[in-house]
């Protein structure tokens, strides 16, 4: 099996929404809620458990005579998001069921049909992506299309997309592909594009990268993404020194006390 | 579409959307290409991608804005303007490609000494006369030369009166100062964008224009696209690759439903819907009226006589004229805004609306849902139950009681229809291109298609007429109406029709290789004679084919006529037929094996030298042309720069004010296009213009990509619905600090006609523009909503008011006056 | 690009100074444009991304702080009735430290899958042993505990019904060493839980929230017993001492510390709940304790008990401020982002 990976170009996003409405379709995910948001055309706000894809829309004040592509300024920039499919993935990490797992095709999957919905998988993920659906107890993201891959078809955003903004393919060419098109993109006077794929964090890159033009903050793309397990030693080393003082203080005190007996 | 058939000869986008990838340079105006047609928009992206430079002109700065590299923002309603600039910048800075337009276009042709200009006579041609507020257009006629009835041309360009002259004179005013201060353009900006796509000119490069209904839905829509037609002829860029006019049509098969059309004044084919009058007396006078000598309408007849033998089969009769006199005739405005008023003042008992929704779509929507209650019944096929099928039960005026359930008395059938997916036909998209569809699944319950409803309607409607005598009924009872049904809903067999299309020879029946087979003695049909080629044989249905081939896609279905996807590309190669260049080569005559090859189906003769000599005075049909005339669809095989006949409002485009307008004109003291009809009346009102207090701002309308037109297939999906889920008005950081308006809060925005309430969405993407002397404040209203399905709102077109231009009949929906204000109290959503 | 020559007009001036302040401020101060309900919002690296949260709030309900509670005073309780039964402590004390472990054994499962989604499946919880999920090894933990708690309180009830015999001392005696074995991971672990996330306020603690946690679940332990009638066990006394100090030092660490991601620790709601949580578990039981050693009388007991009461109240409630700390934490959109420059205050 080939490992894959999307490459989500936001350069060449128009914003149409195909991607997010594609995903919906084919997983049959409920809908988000009819609130209009102010915040531009954006009104689904971020992915979650009933958004899998999810296309951001940053506005910056145009000027008449530069379009969006003009390399000094982008105006309005549109990047369609989703679960990175992490190398080491948080969510995976937490599940205390073995619902979530890595799949053949390099993607990380939740098995409905075993999460019971303890919630845990979400305040471990360090992009806000997989959540518990009210109403039906578990918790939801991006399958990464792991039924249609298995029988070799594209993920539906993928291939709904008009303008190839969502690339799928082989990682390691995907990868490839990233570098040159950012590369290409510097050269054609864009020095703002840049690569985002968490591969210098604990998360040790993604399955899932976007080029975006500006601050990846700017789309709510962290800067340095932890993965919690990085937490674990802390953690229990502080658990065990816990402990240890349990004991040893009770000891202590009991031990004390049983030498000079008081009643 | 006759802003492109004047021009060039076919009412259709001559080049494919596939082929905007070959663009050096993309000018989008007039449309969001990227949020309406956003499949199709991936070319212009490659295009971009290859180096290209892309232009949108817009009031707003929108999606397809963010993908160009140069974002004009301009006043809504002057394109003509704008156009004229570019049209004046090519001309004066030397962009024009010269040997193009000598050879290719009419520009060496003298016109008549009597043609006066706007020029001269402020704002008016020739021809008006006040009275009866139309032009006679005899004095924009071509010079004929004394008794010979030729056409002098002066190759040099040089006489005063050849159409190179006019123009030049005519568009001398469209300077970058003009576009300044009427469009609202920096002028440097202006320079930069003209300087940009004239560069895409010439042997070597080719430059396409994108246009949609932001240029057709004005009181002067023909004359915008004109002004595109000829600012793409001067640079010659008609016929060529990556060059070209595209018009971006809506509706799936909107293009369909103009080439086998839905309309009052057309029969399929483009042949003309005969008018009450001496023209259309008899077969014979009506032919003549519509037919050339030369070019293609040497075969006019044929056309039409095929079309009337596949109306009337065996009753078509040279006796009879093939059935001429059973057509009906046009005897007024039978246009959508003509019979709606007649409905608005009780004229009309009945109506079918299929596929449509009025209700919200249309513009004075109020007053077009207060004539439906004046019917005595009406008939809506519907996938849901739209605001046009509750309007008797559900609307703003049964809420606010001026119209009572009770009171009204039309009798509402609501069919239940078939989705496309549900049913098989083909559709004709933006680039004319037939797609035929096989039903995905059937229709759930009661639901059937189009072709059931009207195949059984037909049937049972010629049942009852059977021996009825009374002429009304005899065309009816001619008809023949024999398709063969199929499944367990006897749906008529989708082929069929498809194949009576295509057209047949008589007796035998065998279907026909294209429109070249037909002929004018009865002894061929054909239903559409632009679409004949498309079921050549009877195992071979071109529209269902899925192979494609090249990058034109030859091979996936089919593309009217005869499969060329460029129009009129035998100006892909010199006058003597070798490519203008290497790298846009598309078309090109081959000495070797005598004949037209290349990259596309040629749009010519196929053994047509580029050395035989044209003959237009007794030369006849398409080989008097001689080889060297690409436009063969005009009697002299020339692109029209200046359009000799057939607009109603005159031979150039010129500018005119939007009805409602702020400003004067600047460019003359005519206001308006003089032939544009108001249709004012007192449900219909106009704010006085220019310049009324009451509107300070302009209004334009549009779409948004997450819905879809009236909003029934739309705002009914949660999938959709959720995207953009309430109405918004768009207005400039500028204009909420003047008006008062808060981000987030409702405004009120209102005109002579209604009023509507919409949140407000503050953008820096809307810009004030600086016109005649002062700020102008655009404002945005997408116009989705209505007050049913999952996400409700005021129906924008409340707003709007009945118009129609002259040609088309198309109302104004892009440029109106308005004012908004702030709403005190939130409105809370219902 | 200029624009068309505008002339020198005061209003021009004013409406390119609106632009101007709508492209820094993204709002427009001026007449009009208030920022109602929804300010012009603007999404940029300074703002985020309309400054909609990054990361998703927790999904716990009320039942898991509740958890963490009984949970910690449950474990820390079996750990002490172990060590006073093998110190030989009173037998009463050791017979409720068992009891209240127990009860903690049946309570705790129960809190937790009740908090489930989908609680009929709490078993998938056992198909795997997944060190690195501290969810999974606290499941683990909590069966071990639960197990053992109450196969040692069950022991100790057929021994005082029946009378002592081999098997069931075999059983009280390995349960309550399992017990003890358990009771240590069980009464710190939710530390260890929140502090391996992706929530700024809890992976920013994760080193000293397990001992928070367990000081947290002493000093509630220590409460119960005392409350139960051993306000004069001294021994009690000293480790709640010790409790209530390392309360205090927490409480002062998180006060000291000058980090936007602590915020939640100390403004809004969450903040609010912290410190009475904080000033329940740390200061009012360590001053009660002192006062209450230089008598021997009633009142010095009823002291006892008055703070191992607050001790238990602001246990509680710790553990209800933690979670919407960690709510608070997960709103702000700036910490994920590293925007938060902003210092304390
Ligand atoms: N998603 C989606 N796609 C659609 C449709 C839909 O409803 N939704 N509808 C389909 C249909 S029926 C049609 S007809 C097409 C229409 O396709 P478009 O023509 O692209 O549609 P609009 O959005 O109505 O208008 C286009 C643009 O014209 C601009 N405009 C307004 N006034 C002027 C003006 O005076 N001059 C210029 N140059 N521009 C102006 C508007 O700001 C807008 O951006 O789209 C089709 N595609
Ligand atoms: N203000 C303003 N008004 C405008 C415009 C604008 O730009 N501004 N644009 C104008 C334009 S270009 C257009 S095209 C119109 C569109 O206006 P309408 O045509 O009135 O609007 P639609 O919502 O497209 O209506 C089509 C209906 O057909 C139904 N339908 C879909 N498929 C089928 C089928 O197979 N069979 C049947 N029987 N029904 C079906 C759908 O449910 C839908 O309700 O709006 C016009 N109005
Ligand atoms: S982004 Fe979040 S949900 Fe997706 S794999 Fe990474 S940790 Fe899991
Ligand atoms: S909610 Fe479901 S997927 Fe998430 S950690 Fe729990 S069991 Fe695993
Ligand atoms: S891969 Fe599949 S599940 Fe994931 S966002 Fe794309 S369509 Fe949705
Ligand atoms: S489908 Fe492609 S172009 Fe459209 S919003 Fe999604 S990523 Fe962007
Ligand atoms: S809706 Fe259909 S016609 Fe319109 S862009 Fe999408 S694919 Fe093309
Ligand atoms: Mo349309």
């Amino acid at each position: 099996m080939r490992v894959t990976a999307f490459l989500t170009d936001s350069t060449l996003c128009i914003g149409c929404k195909a991607c997010e409405v594609a995903c919906k379709e084919w997983n049959e995910v409920p809908d988000d809620g009819f609130d209009w948001s102010g915040f531009s055309y954006d009104n689904t706000g971020s992915v979650g458990h009933s958004t899998w894809r999810h296309v951001k829309f940053v506005e910056q004040a145009p000027e008449a005579g530069l379009g969006g592509n003009d390399p000094d300024l982008a105006s309005w920039t549109f990047s369609s998001d989703v679960c990175k499919h992490c190398e080491n993935a948080g969510c995976l990490e937490a599940c205390p069921t073995g619902a979530i797992v890595r799949t053949e095709f390099g993607g990380v999957f939740l098995q409905p049909d075993i999460c019971n919905g303890c919630g845990y998988c979400v305040v471990a993920c360090p992009f806000g992506v997989v959540e518990k659906r009210p109403g039906d107890g578990r918790a939801f993201k991006c399958t990464f299309c792991y039924d249609r891959q298995k029988v070799g078809l594209t993920p539906a955003c993928a291939k709904a997309c008009p303008t190839e903004s969502i690339q799928f393919g082989e990682i390691e060419s995907l990868r490839l592909k990233a570098k040159e098109r950012v590369q290409e993109l510097h050269a054609r006077g864009m020095e703002d594009a840049t690569l985002y794929d968490a591969a210098d964090s604990s998360v040790g890159g993604t399955h899932a990268m976007f080029v975006v033009r500006g601050d990846p903050r700017a789309y709510n793309l962290p800067p340095n993404p932890e993965c919690p397990t990085v937490y674990l030693k802390k953690a229990w080393t502080s658990s065990a020194v816990a402990a240890a003082l349990l004991v040893g203080g009770s000891l202590i005190a009991f031990l004390a006390d049983r030498k000079r007996p008081s009643r | 579409m006759p802003g492109l058939g004047t021009s060039f000869g076919r009412g259709g986008a001559t080049t494919a959307q596939q082929d905007l990838a070959n663009s050096d340079a993309i000018l989008i105006m007039g449309s969001s290409m990227a949020e309406n047609h956003p499949v199709g928009f991936q070319w212009v992206m490659e295009a971009r991608e290859r180096g290209a430079t892309v232009i949108h002109v817009d009031p707003r700065f929108t999606r397809t804005s963010a993908m160009a590299d140069i974002w004009v923002p301009l006043r809504a309603g002057t394109d003509t303007v704008f156009l004229g600039g570019l049209i004046h910048y090519a001309l004066t800075h030397d962009k024009v490609f010269r040997e193009y337009v000598v050879h290719y276009t009419n520009a060496a042709t003298l016109v008549r000494d009597d043609f006066q200009d706007t020029e001269d006579l402020d704002g008016l041609f020739s021809g008006w006369d006040e009275a009866t507020r139309q032009y006679d257009p005899t004095s924009w006629k071509y010079r004929e030369a004394e008794g010979e009835g030729l056409t002098p041309a002066d190759p040099t360009l040089q006489d005063p009166k050849c159409v190179y002259q006019v123009l030049k004179r005519h568009f001398s005013r469209y300077t970058p100062e003009m576009v300044e201060r009427i469009c609202g353009v920096p002028r440097d900006v202006f320079v930069k964008t003209a300087e940009a796509f004239t560069a895409a000119s010439g042997h070597e490069k080719t430059g396409a224009l994108c246009y949609a209904v932001g240029f057709t839905q004005h009181s002067n829509g023909v004359q915008i696209i004109r002004s595109a037609a000829i600012l793409q002829l001067l640079l010659g860029n008609i016929g060529r690759p990556g060059g070209g006019i595209l018009a971006l049509r809506g509706h799936a098969s909107i293009q369909g439903s103009t080439d086998i059309p839905t309309l009052f004044d057309i029969l399929p084919g483009y042949l003309p819907m005969p008018a009450l009058g001496p023209d259309s007396l008899d077969l014979q006078s009506y032919v003549a009226k519509n037919s050339s000598q030369t070019g293609l309408w040497a075969n006019f007849d044929k056309y039409f006589i095929s079309l009337l033998k596949a109306y009337y089969g065996e009753s078509a009769t040279p006796e009879n004229q093939y059935g001429f006199h059973w057509l009906p005739r046009i005897s007024g405005d039978h246009s959508h805004f003509g019979y709606w008023l007649d409905m608005a003042d009780g004229k009309m008992e009945g109506l079918f609306v299929m596929g449509q929704n009025p209700a919200v779509g249309a513009p004075n929507a109020r007053l077009e849902r207060r004539a439906l209650a004046k019917l005595k019944w009406l008939v809506v096929r519907e996938m849901v139950e739209t605001e046009t099928a509750a309007f008797w039960y559900d609307s703003p005026e049964i809420s606010s009681g001026e119209l009572a359930t009770e009171d009204i008395a039309t009798e509402v059938f609501l069919f239940p229809a078939a989705g496309s997916a549900e049913k098989a036909g083909t559709f004709t998209n933006t680039q004319r291109l037939l797609q035929f569809r096989e039903k995905a699944v059937d229709p759930p319950g009661e639901a059937r298609s189009e072709a059931w409803f009207m195949h059984h309607l037909a049937r049972r409607l010629k049942a009852r007429a059977v021996g009825d005598a009374r002429p009304r009924n005899a065309g009816l009872n001619a008809l023949t109406w024999n398709y063969a049904t199929e499944g367990r809903h006897h749906e008529p067999v989708i082929a069929e029709v498809l194949q009576e299309i295509n057209g047949r020879s008589l007796p035998g029946g065998e279907l026909l290789e294209g429109s070249a087979q037909l002929k004018n003695d009865g002894t061929t049909a054909c239903g559409c004679w632009i679409y004949s080629g498309v079921f050549p044989s009877p195992g071979r249905n071109r529209a269902n084919e899925r192979s494609p081939k090249g990058y034109l896609g030859h091979g996936w279905g089919f593309a009217w006529p005869n499969d060329i996807r460029i129009l009129y590309n035998r100006a892909s190669a010199a006058p003597d037929g070798s490519p203008w260049s290497e790298r846009k080569k598309l078309v090109w005559w081959s000495e070797q094996d005598r004949r037209w090859d290349g990259l596309d189906t040629p749009d010519y003769p196929r053994d047509l030298s580029p050395a035989a000599p044209a003959d237009l005075r007794a030369g006849i049909g398409v080989t008097a042309l001689g080889g060297q005339n690409p436009f063969i669809l005009h009697a002299d095989g020339k692109g029209w720069l200046y359009v000799p006949t057939g607009l109603k409002d005159g031979p150039l485009p010129t500018h005119y004010e939007a009805l409602e307008s702020p400003f004067p004109n600047a460019m003359h003291s005519q206001q308006c296009d003089p032939a544009a009809q108001t249709m004012a009346r007192p449900d219909n009102l106009y704010a006085d213009s220019p310049g009324d207090p009451r509107y300070p701002h302009i209004l334009t309308t549009y779409r948004l990509t997450e819905h879809h037109t009236a909003g029934g297939m739309s705002r009914t999906l949660s999938h959709l619905a959720e995207l953009q889920p309430e109405l918004f008005t768009e207005v400039s950081p500028e204009l909420a600090a003047e008006a008062g308006l808060d981000h987030g809060a409702m405004a009120r925005v209102v005109t002579p006609r209604g009023e509507i309430v919409a949140r407000v969405l503050v953008t820096q993407r809307m810009h004030p523009l600086w016109v005649q002397g002062r700020r102008i404040h655009q404002v945005g209203l997408p116009y989705h909503w209505g007050y049913r399905g999952l996400v409700t709102g005021d129906v924008v077109n409340d707003l709007l008011a009945i118009s129609e231009e002259p040609n088309v009949r198309i109302n104004e929906t892009k440029a109106l006056v308005c004012a908004i204000l702030p709403v005190a109290v939130e409105t809370e959503r219902a | 690009m200029s624009n068309p020559s505008p002339p020198q007009d005061p209003r021009e001036e004013r409406l390119a100074e609106i632009r101007r302040e709508a492209e820094r401020e993204g709002t427009v101060k001026q007449r009009g444009v208030r920022p109602a309900g929804a300010p012009f919002p603007i999404a940029s690296a300074e703002t985020g991304y309309y400054g909609i949260p990054l990361l998703k709030e927790p999904a716990w309900t009320w039942q898991i702080p509740l958890y963490f509670f009984v949970g910690g005073a449950a474990g820390a309780a079996a750990v002490m009735g172990a060590i006073a039964n093998a110190t030989g402590a009173d037998r009463r004390l050791v017979r409720d430290a068992r009891f209240i472990a127990a009860s903690g054994a049946v309570l705790s499962p129960a809190l937790l899958i009740a908090d489930l989604g989908r609680p009929e499946r709490f078993l998938a919880m056992m198909r795997v042993f997944k060190p690195r999920s501290p969810m999974s090894m606290g499941v683990w933990t909590l069966l071990g505990f639960s197990g053992a708690a109450s196969a040692t309180a069950f022991a100790a009830f057929l021994r005082g019904r029946y009378g002592p015999s081999l098997p069931l001392r075999v059983l009280e005696n390995a349960g309550e060493a399992a017990s003890l074995a358990f009771g240590l991971p069980f009464s710190n672990y939710a530390g260890v839980l929140i502090g391996a996330t992706a929530i700024p306020v809890w992976n920013e603690n994760a080193g000293n929230l397990p001992m928070h946690f367990a000081a947290s679940g002493v000093g509630s332990a220590v409460g119960l017993l005392e409350l139960a009638g051993h306000q004069k066990n001294r021994a009690l006394q000293a480790i709640g001492l010790g409790a209530a100090i390392f309360e205090c030092w927490e409480g002062y660490r998180i006060e000291s510390r000058q980090l936007p991601k602590l915020d939640p620790l100390k403004h809004g709601p969450s903040g609010r709940l912290v410190r009475a949580g904080g000033v329940l578990s740390g200061p009012v039981p360590l001053l009660l304790r002192l006062i209450s050693g230089f008598g021997k009388g009633p009142r010095s007991q009823n002291l006892r008990r008055i703070a191992g009461l607050s001790a238990i109240v602001g246990s509680i409630i710790t553990r209800y401020a933690w979670v919407q700390a960690g709510h608070a934490s997960a709103r702000d959109w700036r910490e994920p982002l590293g925007n938060n420059d902003k210092t304390d205050g």
